[in-house]
């Protein structure tokens, strides 16, 4: 089955049961699908709902909140960190079809990072490169290894003549045979189950010479797990730190008639004495002409849309640092009694997002509590 | 060409020219660098570039967009790399426009007489702030900040489709998108080289996410970490410095107000229209296509990139498009565009748009390397953008006595 | 030669607290009052194509401070730079758009509420390193501290000496109607102050300021057009000093001295004893009045404390708007003093006018302990 830096597609399903972090899936309700090309893909579905999880290989993707599309190559590479997400997903390697926001604030928080998954073979095929010929003086081993389950199988190291051999299968005449399964066997080796437990629990069988059993230990160095290469290197540390100041920010004569005009229902701008423009929020100058401007005047409360922006991708909300929901969409519009080449800009109402178009006729919907700030006016709406 | 002298041309006291540039490379895993570390870098860099040392630089230019990375007066802590110690310094900062701005500041330094040899450092750090946080503070905080959605918006997409048809216009800003990053992967320096090719136009205009409208992530440009120093000298003291000086001719920056009320029935004139009609006629200037040998311009977007190729050269209608689709600004074509791949590839906030004149001092020169323009270069045009829809324009030439 | 003149000069009285208005509003004042003095214009031919601004994000808290400024001081359609240092050094810059031949005529205009933000010292800590001197709590108060500690040891400053600044600077300031902090103090009043950061008292310290400031600049040959009375600008200088506290001599006013030799060599001054006769320099403390008058050269190397009671700064026309003391805001500090120094050389001083003024030097400084400087030179 094709591996990809040394992992398989089908690891990173087949490891998520096992990285799944249910306290970081509160509230989430997605079906992703993936759908991977190449050697060793296939298609995924991963359901998360009332903090549980069930991945399933499928034939045909079903519906799903969103869809995954990648190449095997990629869809590893990313996962392992080999390959940059971020480049990849934006030079189209990586797509999706559906709510991207599914998958950016979910899956981060869903599962911890995928590691290359560590098979029994690797770790017998590595023993002739940690062999020490240095201690084996004088031995002469037959070892059998017999493996049972998924990526499990049969082996015999032979060790003569301080050099040592690897073949399939297992020799009749081996000295001793150890016999596990082959998740026991990866286990032992790096670690992570306790050789005296998992002997002492009856996991590990020893056919033949016990003796001999535990002389082999000494004959190899110790199998390092590939990631762990990288951790010799620096640790790169990471510390953030929010700096605060509190402002107190004047509003000026100008602005302050704007926030008093938003209490009112009120849309208040500056009319220029020499263009005449209407400047809205209102200006103490005009830019153009270079001259004060006092006069007050009230436009709209409607106004025609010129052209619309459908936000999907939102920056943080300066007040509060959230991030609002998307997509949203804003409207760039002449307010009536303005200008026509002075343009407006302000949210439209969610619910009237799919069907404002350009040159609607719109109205503002104000804030049932106005106190003369910048929430007094909440959006504008289709006028109809 | 007539040699008249048009009327406001700059009357410059005495010519400068650009004898270093020095460049880190742009990335967004600067990790291993801290900020002065980073920029001494760059400076190594240009003085290696113009064989000189810190002891030949009678002052020092710096700059960048200082609430991304949230320090104050940030100069004084980069004494330790900038080699300022016991000099004179200048610290201008213009948003966007900033990397420009300050080799316009230089080139005004070093006519006036009062420096022979500045060193200008432009650079940003995006990683050690929040880029997007910083974006939303430009807003006024009375009003626009809690609506911003940071520099993001697609009205340029939408009216470029109601203008030219949705196909035309979605094909158009894609072949513009794929042509930047054709340059970029000729540019080893670039920060995003993609690898993409004209047959997935299709795919990507499609596929690719949207952030707002049609304004997709593939159009868009980057946030890359990095430093550009250039050094600018008295004519005299450039001659001396180096046997290829790129003369700064002219330059001019224009702002508009803060509010962006220009989506209107009526689109009042841009910026960089109005840079480029005035730097053109007081340089004399009439056909400024036949003129320019190349142009890096400060395109943050693929649709903004295409939208301004209109207002910098002053046509009409879809002259800009129908150029693009019959490859007039391809690298082998009428007029190069961005042969370095642009910001879109490369976004260094503070020195982004000094890289655009950068890249063009490295055309005049001869020195762009893989990316190089196969004729001689020898008129040159560099703009800057940022703020509310700010331009900064540079006209840069390979011989004096225009 | 040629020469830059300052054709006229605008300054908003400074105050605690401008809550009334924004810098919108302030800085449009600033500019009216420019335009009717001088009647200069924005003119595609004539008028002024290029407008040097000074502001700072983090005080503003606002990304490119200059952003929001640019309707009132004229930059539609025109272009404009932002000085992001002290303001003194936008009149440096100024100069060599002109000399440059660029411009014949700049406009220069800065503004600054420290009132805005919860505390000038969170801002300033900013500007201290993220790794080590940040965190350590560092910013320009107690930087200023540290640096009033050597210098009053080595130039045998007394808290009495200091208190005589502080008294003079409130005596004068009480005559600039202008100026911030003008009720009037005793000794005893500074003397007996807390100690705000030792030795720096709170009596010694500039108070919490608010201000705009605009001003004019026209090349030798326009300047006729806008004033009757330029102010010339003959010499201009600036110098960084290293970063770290440790790695400065702090009493040595090593960029000061290497700033202000700059601007004299420019301007020929060979002898500011001599020559100079009136100063405004950004003194934020107390102590950095007899410091920085050491490193102009007016005062004696390690004698600030006998120049002071041998009346050097009232023999100097030190500081006769009540200076940085009587309350500037920082990143304008230079360009208020600059604006005073103006109106000493024009005569327009009104009750805090000197005698006979013809040559100044106005100085200001950035960064923490005066890490970085600026001298400018202007004469009748």
């Amino acid at each position: 089955m094709a591996e990809y830096f040394g992992s398989k597609v089908e690891d990173i399903f087949n490891t998520m049961p096992a990285r799944f972090l249910p306290q970081g899936v509160a509230g989430v309700d997605v079906v992703i699908g993936y759908d991977i090309s190449g050697e060793g893909g296939g298609r995924w579905t991963v359901t998360i709902r009332d903090a549980t999880l069930v991945v399933a290989a499928v034939t045909e993707l079903p519906k799903c909140s969103v869809v995954l599309i990648s190449d095997a190559e990629t869809f590893v590479g990313s996962a392992l960190g080999k390959i940059d997400a971020a480049e990849a997903f934006g030079a189209g390697k990586i797509k999706f079809t559906g709510d991207i926001t599914a998958v950016l604030n979910v899956l981060p928080k869903a599962f911890s990072p995928f590691k290359p998954v560590v098979r029994a073979g690797a770790i017998i095929e590595s023993m002739p490169e940690r062999f020490k010929p240095e201690k084996a003086e004088g031995v002469s081993l037959k070892i059998g290894y017999d493996l049972s389950g998924a990526d499990g199988g049969a082996w015999t190291m032979v060790i003569k003549d301080q050099t040592c051999s690897l073949k399939q299968g297992l020799d009749s005449d081996c000295t001793v045979t150890m016999r596990m399964a082959a998740d026991v066997f990866v286990g032992l080796n790096t670690g992570k189950i306790d050789p005296a437990a998992a002997f002492g629990g009856g996991q590990v069988k020893i056919d033949g010479d016990i003796m001999a059993a535990g002389t082999t230990a000494k004959l190899f160095g110790k199998f390092e797990v590939a990631g762990a290469q990288e951790k010799k290197g620096e640790e790169l540390i990471s510390l953030k730190c929010i700096p605060t100041i509190n402002q107190r920010f004047a509003t000026g004569t100008h602005m302050g008639k704007w926030f008093a005009g938003l209490k009112e229902k009120k849309i208040i701008g500056t009319r220029c004495p020499q263009c005449q423009r209407v400047m809205v929020p209102p200006s103490e100058v005009c830019a153009v002409c270079r001259v004060r401007t006092d006069e007050f005047v009230e436009v709209g409360p409607k106004a025609t849309v010129c052209l619309i922006d459908t936000i999907y991708y939102a920056s943080p909300d300066p007040l509060t640092g959230q991030v609002r929901a998307t997509p949203y969409a804003g409207a760039y519009m002449v307010l009536d009694g303005g200008t026509p080449y002075e343009s407006f800009a302000m949210e439209i109402n969610p619910k009237d997002m799919d069907r404002i178009k350009p040159g609607m006729k719109v109205r503002p919907v104000w804030n049932t509590e106005r106190s003369g700030t910048f929430t007094d006016l909440l959006y504008f709406e289709i006028d109809d | 060409m007539a040699k008249k002298q048009a009327p406001h041309a700059h009357k410059k006291n005495r010519n400068v020219g650009i004898v270093g540039i020095g460049q880190t490379e742009y990335s967004s895993h600067k990790e291993y660098q801290n900020q002065a570390e980073m920029i001494n870098e760059g400076i190594r860099a240009a003085l290696a570039d113009a064989g000189l040392k810190l002891t030949d630089i009678d002052c020092v230019v710096h700059g960048n967009m200082e609430l991304f990375e949230m320090v104050h007066q940030p100069d004084m802590w980069h004494e330790l790399g900038t080699g300022a110690f016991g000099k004179p310094q200048f610290r201008i900062t213009t948003g966007g426009t900033t990397g420009a701005t300050l080799v316009c500041a230089a080139d005004n330094l070093v006519a006036s007489g009062m420096y022979d040899v500045v060193m200008v450092i432009g650079f940003e750090k995006l990683q050690e702030g929040h880029t997007t946080g910083g974006i939303t503070n430009m807003a006024d905080p009375l009003w626009f900040r809690h609506l911003q959605t940071g520099a993001l918006t697609a009205t340029t997409a939408t009216r470029m489709i109601s203008e030219f048809g949705e196909e035309r216009a979605k094909k158009a800003s894609m072949r513009y998108r794929i042509m930047m990053d054709k340059h970029a992967c000729l540019n080893p320096r670039a920060h995003r080289r993609f690898g993409l090719e004209y047959d997935q136009m299709e795919d990507l205009m499609n596929t690719s996410p949207m952030l707002v409208g049609e304004l997709r992530l593939i159009h868009m440009c980057s946030q890359s970490d990095g430093c550009c120093v250039m050094i600018l000298a008295s004519e005299e003291r450039a001659k001396q410095i180096t046997n290829k000086p790129v003369w700064i001719r002219d330059h001019i920056t224009v702002h508009r107000e803060e509010n962006i009320n220009i989506f209107g029935l009526k689109v009042p004139e841009t910026t960089h229209h109005c840079a480029a009609r005035k730097l053109y006629a007081r340089n004399a200037i009439t056909d400024p296509i036949a003129y320019f040998d190349v142009f890096e311009m400060y395109d943050p977007s693929s649709w903004w990139g295409l939208d301004w190729l209109r207002e910098f050269f002053l046509l009409k209608g879809d002259e800009h498009i129908t150029m693009l689709e019959n490859g007039d600004w391809d690298m082998d074509g009428r007029l190069p565009l961005n042969p370095s791949g642009g910001v879109i590839s490369t976004n260094p906030i503070g020195a982004t748009a000094m890289l655009r004149p950068a890249e063009v001092a490295l055309q005049i020169r001869g020195d762009a390397g893989q990316h190089q323009l196969r004729y001689e270069v020898r008129h040159g045009l560099a703009s800057g953008f940022g703020g509310t829809f700010w331009t900064v324009l540079m006209m840069l030439e390979k011989e004096l006595g225009w | 030669m040629k020469k830059v003149a300052i054709c006229a000069v605008a300054q908003h009285k400074i105050e605690p607290d401008i809550w009334y208005k924004r810098f919108q509003g302030m800085l449009l004042e600033i500019l009216e009052d420019i335009q009717s003095q001088t009647g200069f214009t924005f003119d595609e031919e004539n008028g002024v194509h290029d407008i040097v601004t000074c502001s700072d994000d983090v005080f503003d808290a606002r990304t490119i401070s200059d952003n929001g400024m640019t309707d009132v001081v004229g930059a539609h359609y025109r272009g404009e730079e932002k000085m992001a240092q002290d303001g003194l050094n936008a009149l440096g810059y100024a100069m060599s758009m002109i000399l440059s031949g660029h411009d014949d005529v700049v406009y220069v205009a800065g503004h600054s509420k420290e009132s805005q933000g919860e505390s000038r010292n969170m801002a300033t800590n900013l500007a201290y390193d993220p790794f080590y001197a940040r965190c350590l709590g560092f910013d320009y108060l107690n930087a200023a501290g540290l640096q009033a500690r050597a210098y009053m040891a080595k130039s045998k400053i007394t808290d009495r000496q200091l208190a005589q600044v502080v008294v003079r600077a409130r005596k004068w300031a009480s005559r600039n109607p202008n100026a911030n902090a003008r009720e009037q103090l005793s000794l005893g009043d500074v003397m007996y102050s807390p100690m705000l950061c030792t030795p720096i008292r709170t009596r010694h310290a500039y108070p919490v300021s608010d201000g705009a400031v605009g001003l004019l600049l026209a090349s030798e040959k326009r300047a006729h057009e806008f004033t009757d009375n330029p102010v010339w600008i003959t010499g201009f200088g600036s110098c960084m000093d290293r970063y770290f506290l440790g790695d400065r001599d702090l009493a040595s006013n090593f960029a000061l001295k290497q700033a202000s030799g700059r601007a004299y060599k420019m301007a020929g001054i060979k002898d500011p004893k001599k020559t100079v006769d009136v100063v405004e320099l950004m003194d934020c403390y107390a102590y950095q009045q007899p410091m920085w008058l050491e490193g102009l050269g007016l005062a004696d190397d390690g004698q600030g404390g006998a120049f002071i009671d041998a009346s050097g700064p009232a023999s100097y026309n030190v500081n006769l708007s009540g200076g940085h003391l009587a309350g500037t805001p920082l990143i304008i500090g230079g360009l208020y003093r600059a604006v005073e120094a103006v109106l000493q050389l024009k005569c327009k001083a009104g009750e805090h006018q000197a005698a006979d003024a013809g040559c100044a030097v106005v100085q200001s400084t950035t960064g923490g302990a005066g890490q970085f400087h600026t001298v400018l030179v202007l004469e009748k």
